[in-house]
């Protein structure tokens, strides 16, 4: 008995005591890893380098959705280019959408507020991607030593200066962090943001790898000549200063790379240029023109944003899914009629209202079966405004992707591609930069003319060339393609009057809004946590 | 056995003759045996003590005692928790044998508090139990319906109306805005995890209502202080029946039960439908029309059926362990077909005694085995969507002959759904199976030592387990109309285990010094918590992509906690707590927190100078403590983690498909919420006890509130973290009052009424963060928390109405005046949380008869009505090439399509005030019917009515966004119950 009474007071001590420890928990779940783990070794080290490029092209680590980057926004909506498009497109005279998401509607009509999702999901993918870059190139720099991660680093190094470009590109004043902190940063001016992403793309140009040497969806040196060149272009609005003879500079390292625009009309419909938004656009020849694109796989990789959102947004109305590889539309985006008159001059058919039907021009992909040009609602009448035929899941050879439940798309999407390049070099020669030539530059556009008609029906002669050309030119070649709001500030016509479209400003025949809307607002939430950011003009 | 112990207790009482004062031995000693009075079966523990001396002794499990040096003129004191105290005056007997009588005043019941029990009058807390007979009556399948309305301040609200469905229980409001803010559970000593395995439909569903003695609930800080965090939003105290007696007793109750939808949402009917769409569609539209005039809402629900069965049996075995077990059965359909709640309990409770009464063992067990099938709720939403002017089946269908809108797709061959349209309500029933088994035991081994050479003190060892074990699975049929290319069914499983374990030791003292007494606690506990799920998916597996899938994580808590209760001649009555907690989920720098509290009572009408007959109680009661929260806050925040991608998001290099490894968001400086509570209350009792109840009101402020807000992403690994960033306040006052205007021999009659104000308010948030998902349009949301406002506050635009008080589509106040209408034009307006509830019950009892009445009001609780604002638009008639039905609100606003600011219109926030007559239970004794046999029999009604001006289905709306709304049938019961 005495033994009994003891251990009733002895083994409730004892445990106690030994209880303590486990306090200290770990994670013990199969899919969490701590950073010795991830950085162990160059080859585990590359999963942590493939989240910098996978946090562009999709939203979360759990495909089509769970497990998010970012929360508070719709996941699919919180995807990059989805993003891009909804900021760069949405707004301008490319593109409405039908649906009342939040802050959805306030693009086109350029009525966002400082709250608004998409200005804000966009705020907080890109400085997410910066921290993802920050951690990555802090704990890589711990490695060995070795070219593979030499490598490694640049490529982090590129995708947070491509961050930063985007930043620059749409909010201006935005803080430059380089290193992981919980400090609330200090804002730095747009000028200082510009000279960041310069700086870093010029010293990543001598250490990313060599043109074409890297694998497919790896970015090489090219990627930082074109985005230099891209930077340049714009210099004059983003940090005041003329830099088109860099501009040309840069195009003509990344012209004259291993890339080249594609040629191969693989699925022999009489243009080579369809083939760049096809569902095997990363084999069909296609990819040979990417500098940098965002890779998607119909089952490896799923997202509701990227080209799944381009493929399955843009169907709707009486237009059959089946033409594209997917199993349906989701009813949401169409075009202005202001882009569809951008190909007036190849008008070869039109409808009984004398609305234009089918184009010489192979880049007219609009859909116009019961699709009226003119719109008069927006909102959940898909039938207002030319539907978008651009993206498909429909490989060269006419077979849809390889999601057999026909919901993601495999189409993998451009952001630098070498036609965009041509243009660039055209119009920095046009804004008088020097190192090029106006005959070098018509051959660029005819190069692209013929490849959109399949002859050289559409060539233009060295004086037709024009800085209002190369817009129109610009629009026809790159629309839904995240590059038209940038082009509009750039030539000054995103605000102003100069130029209207349907519903700009919210009204139907188009009108001025204020200046201050080129450039985005930092979020309200950002600005209410953070005391030393002050908020853009207007907002 | 006993040779060793008796040496033991010899060297004990060995000591206790040296300590004791010589001149003792020339007194007398007493003996005698303490039994209850109703029953005559001896009372082990009763306390016996000299009146005005600390001279006393206890009796043994036998009820026999001995008291020495007792002097002629001293009184001796028997007393016992329960019972009413008998005084003796000892005149020379040798032998006195007590009789005590079972307590028959309110206030002298004992009320389970956190780590011991302390009576009525002696509590210092706002602390209300309810005990069965005062339990809701009727079809009660889970431990919260049973008090439903029953106390001030708790509000008990089912998730809707499907069997065996969760309740929502909240205590002054809500206390936080992330964490969970739900009391803590406590079953016979064991706290409970709060979360929900899946295939679970309720975490308390493991207990059957049938086999609860008491439900305790402990209000404010200082009488939950003794649980420490997890007990910030309140404590609910939840004692099985025990055995009790010396012979074998039983018990069965049955009861079978009809359940009957009573209210549909308002949609378009057939006619309708097909007079608008032939007025607003184009031909193509109106040529979609069918018709038939089917009423889906009417095929999806049914009466319902369930019934349940009870059996219990107490007694004692071998004179020395009081036992009691119980075997439940409950089997409910839902008025959602296909909808079905199976449960079998068992519980044995053993309490065996050893070495006179000092050595008590308490063993509790309790398993529960759950069949649920989950009716497809998807039906809920697409019987209000679907076209009313479709019939169900048609026979050229390409998926078992459902009506629906199919399109032909080359590519596969194949008729697919449009990836736009609802799914035929029917098909969505028929074609899913949906089921759980849920196995759950929780058991527990007490021990109590009351120390042989020091019997002031106890010694407790508390060790228990909570398991549960689900395994699911869904199987959705190739013949569900589906729009992917590939369909050909989908099969999914899962199987989740949760394993919660305690071991608690503390001491007790108890010491009685004659005019005051001591009783103090102090103690340590240890509780982890542990899940491990498994999950199986087809369809990633047909695609080759990983198809299983684990998530396990685990957390402890270690707390080390004091208290002491001092009592001055029940006059002044002294409560102080500390404690202190460790919680695994915060860094170890800000792990431990310490948590004191305090309470004073003073019984007012114990004091001389008050001598009335009317006042039987008057007692003031103040009371302040500070408890710590993290429950609800997810593990290893505090860590840098890296997440590794599924093979479905994974990323392209070259040919190859590369796992990512992402950073996750981390917060290093998580620290404790703390809730500080101010109570101060009155408890009173008049005319003879006739008249009962309390008075409390309460301020807490919450600090350091962690919140799930912004963070700059350019600092962290995502844009949002728990964080401890604000400050918030509930303040409330509650009033109870329980009569009894009539009580005699064959009439009695009580009534309970309760009232409580409550106010919840952000004080101090710097970031504002979006709540309240909604359906219509991608990822809008109507709610906020903002300083200055109610948590989850309705964050909308304001309205314009026409002259004719017709709100005007796409008119909405210009807020901030700049001309246009966006997001910077919300304003908050109105909550989901009442500012008043009340609660008004009675009880007849004439001769063998019995009615209980339970009814509710709730004011000032606001819903939004997401059924109207994103069913009422013109063009979803017709738009995306297929028929979708109306909500008959478009008939008063005659809106024509849906943007952001529509559906966050004010217009669609509206009043929720209720009435609710819960509860109507007509019983019949028959007493005897056969030898020591006592049968009862009743009939009861429930959600009898529902008195609201709120629009929509119910008003009694969890969250308040009325959305897919599972309703809450009438419920209609006949039950036996017979003891024998």
């Amino acid at each position: 008995m005495n033994y009994i009474k003891k251990l009733i007071l002895i083994v409730p001590t004892l445990l106690i005591v030994s209880c303590t420890d486990d306090l200290d928990q770990t994670p013990i779940d199969p899919d969490s890893f701590t950073e010795t783990n991830v950085f162990a070794t160059a080859e585990e080290a590359k999963g942590a380098l493939a989240k910098l490029y996978a946090s562009l092209a999709l939203t979360g680590q759990q495909g089509p959705a769970g497990q998010a980057d970012i929360t508070g926004i719709d996941e699919g909506t919180s995807q990059y280019s989805r993003l891009l498009f909804s900021l760069n497109e949405l707004t301008t005279d490319n593109a409405v959408v039908g649906w009342g998401d939040p802050g959805l509607p306030n693009l086109h009509a350029m009525n966002w507020g400082a709250g608004n999702d998409f200005t804000t999901g966009m705020y907080y993918r890109l400085a997410q991607e910066v921290s993802f870059a920050n951690s990555f190139i802090e704990n890589a720099a711990a490695l060995n030593d070795n070219a593979e991660v030499e490598a490694f680093i640049a490529e982090a190094r590129f995708l947070r200066a491509f961050a930063y470009f985007n930043l620059l590109d749409l909010y201006g004043n935005v803080p430059l962090v380089t290193v992981i902190s919980t400090e609330l940063p200090e804002q730095s001016s747009r000028a200082d943001i510009f000279n960041f992403v310069e700086s870093e793309l010029l010293e990543i140009s001598d250490v990313l790898k060599e043109s074409g040497a890297n694998e497919y969806g790896r970015v090489d040196r090219v990627a930082a000549w074109a985005l230099l060149s891209k930077l340049y272009l714009n210099a004059e609005v983003w940090a005041g200063e003329d830099h088109y003879t860099d501009a040309i500079t840069y195009a003509k390292l990344a012209i004259n790379s291993s890339y080249s625009i594609n040629t191969n009309d693989t699925n022999g419909n009489g243009s080579a240029y369809d083939e760049l938004f096809l569902a095997d656009n990363n084999s069909n020849g296609a990819q040979n023109e990417f500098i940098f694109a965002l890779n998607f796989d119909g089952n490896n990789s799923r997202t509701y944003g990227g080209t799944t959102f381009l493929v399955h947004a843009a169907i709707g109305g009486s237009m059959d899914a089946f033409n594209f590889g997917v199993n349906g539309g989701w009813s949401g985006l169409r075009t202005t009629k202001a882009l569809v008159n951008k190909f007036d001059y190849s008008v070869t058919n039109t409808d009984a209202d004398g609305n234009p039907t089918e184009w010489a021009d192979a880049r007219a992909m609009f859909y116009t079966d019961e699709q009226n040009l003119e719109i008069n609602t927006i909102s959940n009448t898909f039938t207002d405004g030319y539907a978008i035929t651009k993206f498909k899941n429909i490989d060269s050879q006419g077979a849809a992707g390889s999601d057999a439940g026909g919901d993601f798309v495999d189409t993998d999407l451009p952001l630098i591609r070498v036609a965009e390049i041509y243009l660039t070099y055209a119009e920095a020669v046009l804004r008088g930069g020097s190192g090029g030539d106006l005959s070098t530059a018509t051959g660029y556009v005819n190069e692209l003319r013929a490849r959109a008609f399949g002859s050289t029906a559409g060539n233009i002669a060295s004086g037709d060339l024009s800085l209002d050309f190369i817009l129109d030119e610009r629009a026809r070649e790159l629309y839904w393609e995240g590059q038209r709001r940038t082009d509009l500030v750039r030539y000054n016509d995103f605000t102003t009057g100069n130029y209207l479209w349907p519903f700009k400003g919210g009204s139907k025949s188009g009108t001025a809004v204020d200046d201050f809307r080129k450039l985005f607002p930092l979020p309200s939430n950002i600005i209410l946590i953070n005391p030393n950011l002050t908020q853009n003009t207007g907002y | 056995m006993n040779e060793k112990f008796m040496r033991e207790l010899f060297k004990s009482l060995r000591l206790l003759f040296f300590i004791l004062p010589m001149s003792f031995f020339a007194q007398n000693a007493v003996t005698g045996v303490v039994t209850e009075a109703a029953t005559g079966m001896p009372i082990p523990g009763a306390n016996i003590i000299v009146k005005g001396t600390s001279n006393g002794s206890t009796t043994d499990f036998d009820g026999n005692y001995t008291i020495n040096n007792v002097k002629e003129g001293d009184v001796l004191l028997f007393s016992f928790l329960g019972f009413q105290e008998q005084q003796i005056a000892f005149t020379g007997q040798n032998q006195i044998n007590v009789a005590l009588e079972e307590s028959q005043t309110s206030l002298d019941a004992v009320v389970v508090i956190g780590y011991g029990t302390v009576t009525k009058k002696d509590a210092t807390g706002a602390v209300n139990q309810v005990s069965t007979e005062d339990f809701n009556k009727g079809q009660v399948n889970t431990a919260g319906q049973l008090i439903t309305g029953k106390i001030a301040g708790v509000t008990v609200t089912s998730g809707g109306g499907a069997p065996g469905e969760g309740q929502n229980i909240n205590i002054r409001g809500i206390g936080s805005i992330s964490l969970n803010s739900s009391p803590l559970y406590v079953v016979d000593g064991i706290p409970l995890d709060n979360s929900n395995v899946g295939g679970s439909r309720n975490p308390l569903d493991f207990i059957n209502p049938a086999d609860i003695e008491t439900m305790t609930v402990l209000k404010d800080a200082s009488s939950t202080a003794i649980y420490g965090s997890r007990a910030a939003n309140g404590v609910i105290l939840i004692t099985t029946k025990k055995g009790k007696g010396n012979e074998f007793k039983f018990n069965y109750s049955g009861s079978s039960t009809v359940y009957r939808p009573t209210n549909y949402v308002d949609v378009m009917n057939g006619d309708e439908f097909r007079t608008l769409v032939n007025n607003v569609g184009n031909a193509a539209a109106i040529s979609r029309l069918g018709n038939a005039s089917t009423d889906w809402q009417r095929l999806i629900y049914n009466e319902a059926m369930g019934s349940e069965h009870n059996i219990s049996s107490t007694g004692n075995i071998g004179g020395f362990m009081p036992v009691r077990a119980s075997v439940g059965y409950t089997d409910q359909d839902g008025v959602l077909r296909g909808d079905n709640f199976s449960r079998t309990t068992g519980s044995v409770s053993l309490r065996p005694s050893f070495m006179d009464g000092h050595l008590k063992m308490e063993i509790n067990g309790r398993g529960m085995y759950t069949e649920n099938t989950f009716a497809n709720r998807d039906a809920i939403g697409a019987s209000v969507d679907y076209d009313p002017t479709k019939s169900v089946y048609s026979a050229d269908s390409p998926f078992a002959n459902y009506n629906g809108w199919y399109t032909y797709n080359a590519e596969a061959d194949r008729f697919i759904q449009n990836s736009l349209s609802p799914t035929n309500p029917i098909a969505l029933i028929n074609e899913k199976d949906d089921s759980a088994e849920v196995r759950r035991f929780i058991g527990n081994a007490k021990v109590d030592y009351k120390l042989h050479f020091f019997p002031d003190l106890t010694a407790t060892v508390n060790i228990g387990l909570d398991k549960t074990n689900s395994h699911g699975r869904t199987i959705i049929s190739d013949q569900m109309p589906s729009s992917q290319l590939d369909w050909n069914g989908a099969y999914s499983n899962y199987i989740n285990s949760a394993t919660n374990k305690l071991f608690d030791a503390y001491l007790t003292y108890d010491k009685d010094f004659g005019k005051s007494s001591i009783n103090a606690v102090a103690g340590y506990s240890y509780q982890s918590f542990e899940y491990d799920n498994y999950s199986f998916d087809s369809e990633a597996q047909e695609e080759g992509n990983d198809a299983e899938f684990i998530d396990k994580w685990r957390s402890t808590l270690l707390s080390y906690f004091g208290r002491a209760n001092y009592n001055y001649d029940d006059r002044y009555l002294l409560t102080a707590t500390m404690r202190a907690d460790a919680s695994s989920k915060l860094n170890p720098d800000d792990r431990w927190g310490y948590f004191p509290s305090f309470a004073v009572a003073w019984n007012i009408n114990n004091e001389d100078f008050f001598n009335s007959e009317t006042i039987n109680q008057l007692k003031l009661r103040v009371g302040y403590g500070e408890i710590a929260n993290v429950n609800g806050l997810g593990d290893y925040l505090f860590l840098t983690k890296y997440t590794g991608s599924r093979s479905n998001a994974n990323y392209q290099f070259g040919n190859t498909y590369y796992q990512t490894y992402r950073p996750d968001a981390y917060n290093e400086d998580l620290r404790w919420e703390v809730g500080k509570t101010l109570n101060a209350g009155i408890d009173y009792a008049l005319f003879n006890n006739r008249v009962t109840g309390s008075l409390n009101a309460y301020l807490k402020k919450t600090e350091d509130l962690i919140s799930f807000v912004t963070v700059d992403p350019f600092t962290n690994f995502s844009n949002k973290i728990d964080k401890n960033i604000g400050d918030m306040e509930n303040k409330g006052i509650e009033f109870e009052l329980n009569v009894t205007p009539v009580q005699t021999e064959n009439f009695t009659w009580r009534i309970g009424y309760n009232i409580a104000y409550n106010d919840n308010e952000i004080t101090n948030l710097p970031d504002q963060v979006e709540q309240g998902g909604i359906s219509g349009g991608t990822g809008n949301t109507v709610q906020l928390h903002k300083e200055g406002y109610s948590p989850f506050s309705y964050y909308v635009y304001k309205q314009v109405y026409d002259a004719n008080g017709r709100p005007i589509e796409g008119a909405f106040v210009d807020r901030n005046g700049d001309n246009q209408i966006n997001d910077d034009d919300r304003y908050l307006y109105k909550d989901p949380f009442a500012d008043v509830t009340m609660g008004l019950n009675t009880n007849l009892n004439y001769k063998q008869w019995d009615l209980a009445i339970v009814s509710r009001a709730s004011l000032g609780n606001y819903v939004y009505n997401n059924m109207a604002s994103s069913r009422s638009y013109e063009v979803r008639a017709t738009e995306n090439s297929i028929l979708t039905n109306l909500h008959r609100s478009y008939y008063d606003t005659g809106f024509q399509s849906i943007t952001e600011a529509s559906l966050q219109s004010d217009y669609y926030v509206q009043d929720a005030s209720f009435f609710k007559l819960d509860n109507i239970t007509l019983g019949y004794t028959f007493g005897e019917i056969f030898k020591d046999s006592d049968l009862r029999v009743y009939g009861s009604a429930q959600n009898v009515l529902t008195i609201t001006d709120y629009d929509g289905l119910d008003p009694e709306i969890s969250g308040g966004i009325d959305n897919n709304f599972y309703p809450r049938p009438r419920i209609y019961t006949f039950g036996v119950n017979l003891n024998f």
